[in-house]
């Protein structure tokens, strides 16, 4: 049995407006009126990863022609995603595709706890969108040189990738076309912070990410019958 | 005014790693391998609100052909941004305009010593480059209502309104108000989390800046043309 009251990466948990100006809360709250007023057929969920992507061209040129929403809010990590798809963010809506990429934010987390925060958002989609695939995006890389949450990032990839691959509803994609070089590093043309990427980063993921739903999307949808337990 | 070591705000600090992977480090560094590689005649200078610049279509467009650097940095205070400036990202280079624009992050700080810290920076500045002149630009609107941060960073710039004046090489330029809708509200196409701007918030910024920028470059004896696309 799993034990998400022991692990505060699985249970859903606001972010605190400790600066003052709401606007974690704000962006909350502007993504749960979008559920009401669009039909998207993709959902992207994550941190500033996701967020990102948003402002860069590569969406509208991608993405906004399969009619995506975008709920990315940086900062985010696995607790804070799982609280906000609970609280209206799934709500009124049925894309076939759900796209989540979490977990580097997980500052203090062991990368078990990760994984885990990572399958309870898994299963969350699962019992809100039962007809939706779950595309979960590895953790990337990130530093400049070899440092402990590259290690980190690495084994939570693992393990989900493990976890995943006995669902028939969610799959694992990585999308790092390769971001760490021969001598360890990692470019800042891809990574202008050795964590954001940059618009030549994210041509590189967005690329296959794209191929890979759209092939999600061309798939005929299969009403699979509950399963008795 | 300032009050040297009396006020926080203008204590060069470097920002701790905490999260682990160095990347705070890693930027400075880089920054300051760009002085010896680089000769701008502009320099950007701050935290992500410059950062983000340089990701979006309107650097390449506007600042690069200026001959611009960009040392912005996420996170940063006026305690970050003295430190760097002292300790390299100031060395081997002449610009001939500092753009400055920090100070929304002091979360741990006054309005009045906020605006003591973007001054000591301006000093630092002025006293490091007798010839430049100084852009400061004015903190922007946060959140998406009305709220206690907005009050403070219109504080901020009524202040450096009245004390930048007594520098003599400082500029304050101060868009605010572009953002602001009559009910008070600041939209999301400008603002994508109510504190980042969008490629359409860095135009309603550039124009102005690019104009000034062009002005005072063009007031410096030698000719140079900025060339234009």
């Amino acid at each position: 049995m799993s034990a998400e009251a022991s692990n505060p990466a699985a249970t859903p948990t606001p972010c605190e407006d400790s600066q003052g100006d709401g606007r974690w809360m704000s962006q909350h709250v502007r993504f749960v009126s979008e559920c009401k007023e669009r039909e998207p057929d993709v959902v992207f969920v994550g941190d500033s990863l996701v967020q990102l992507m948003h402002q860069f061209g590569i969406w509208r040129q991608l993405f906004s022609p399969l009619h995506c929403l975008n709920f990315g809010i940086g900062g985010d990590a696995t607790q804070h995603v799982l609280w906000r798809l609970s609280n209206g963010e799934l709500d009124n809506i049925s894309p076939k595709v759900v796209v989540l990429w979490v977990g580097t934010n997980n500052h203090g987390h062991t990368a078990e706890q990760i994984a885990s925060g990572i399958m309870e958002i898994v299963q969350l989609i699962h019992n809100k969108l039962p007809n939706a695939h779950t595309l979960v995006l590895g953790v990337l890389p990130r530093g400049r040189m070899p440092n402990p949450l590259r290690q980190r990032n690495a084994e939570v990839n693992k393990l989900v990738q493990d976890a995943l691959s006995s669902l028939s509803h969610a799959s694992f994609f990585n999308v790092d076309p390769g971001f760490v070089l021969s001598d360890g590093s990692i470019s800042h043309q891809d990574m202008y912070d050795y964590l954001h990427l940059t618009a030549h980063g994210y041509q590189a993921v967005c690329e296959p990410l794209h191929a890979q739903i759209k092939s999600l999307l061309d798939k005929p949808l299969i009403i699979r019958a509950k399963s008795i337990v | 005014m300032s009050g040297g070591d009396l006020n926080p705000a203008a204590v060069p600090l470097p920002v701790e790693d905490r999260q682990g992977d160095g990347r705070w480090m890693s930027q400075h560094t880089r920054f300051v391998q760009e002085c010896k590689d680089g000769e701008p005649e502009v320099l950007f200078v701050g935290d992500s609100m410059v950062q983000l610049m340089e990701q979006y279509e309107i650097w390449k467009e506007m600042f690069s052909p200026l001959h611009a650097l960009n040392f912005g940095l996420a996170g940063d205070t006026t305690c970050n941004v003295l430190w760097r400036l002292q300790n390299g990202e100031l060395e081997n280079i002449r610009p001939k305009v500092v753009v400055l624009w920090v100070g929304t992050n002091n979360h741990d700080h006054t309005a009045e010593q906020v605006a003591g810290g973007i001054v000591a920076i301006a000093q630092l500045l002025t006293n490091r480059l007798p010839k430049a002149k100084i852009v400061v630009l004015g903190l922007l609107p946060r959140g998406e209502q009305p709220n206690p941060l907005r009050e403070k960073n219109a504080t901020v710039n009524r202040l450096l309104r009245s004390w930048l004046p007594r520098l003599g090489q400082a500029l304050f330029l101060d868009v605010s108000n572009e953002f602001l809708h009559s009910d008070g509200s600041i939209s999301s196409q400008d603002m994508f989390d109510y504190l980042h701007l969008t490629p359409t918030g860095y135009n309603t910024l550039a124009k102005p800046l690019s104009d000034l920028l062009l002005q005072i470059l063009e007031e410096t004896p030698e000719e140079r043309r900025a060339s234009l696309v």
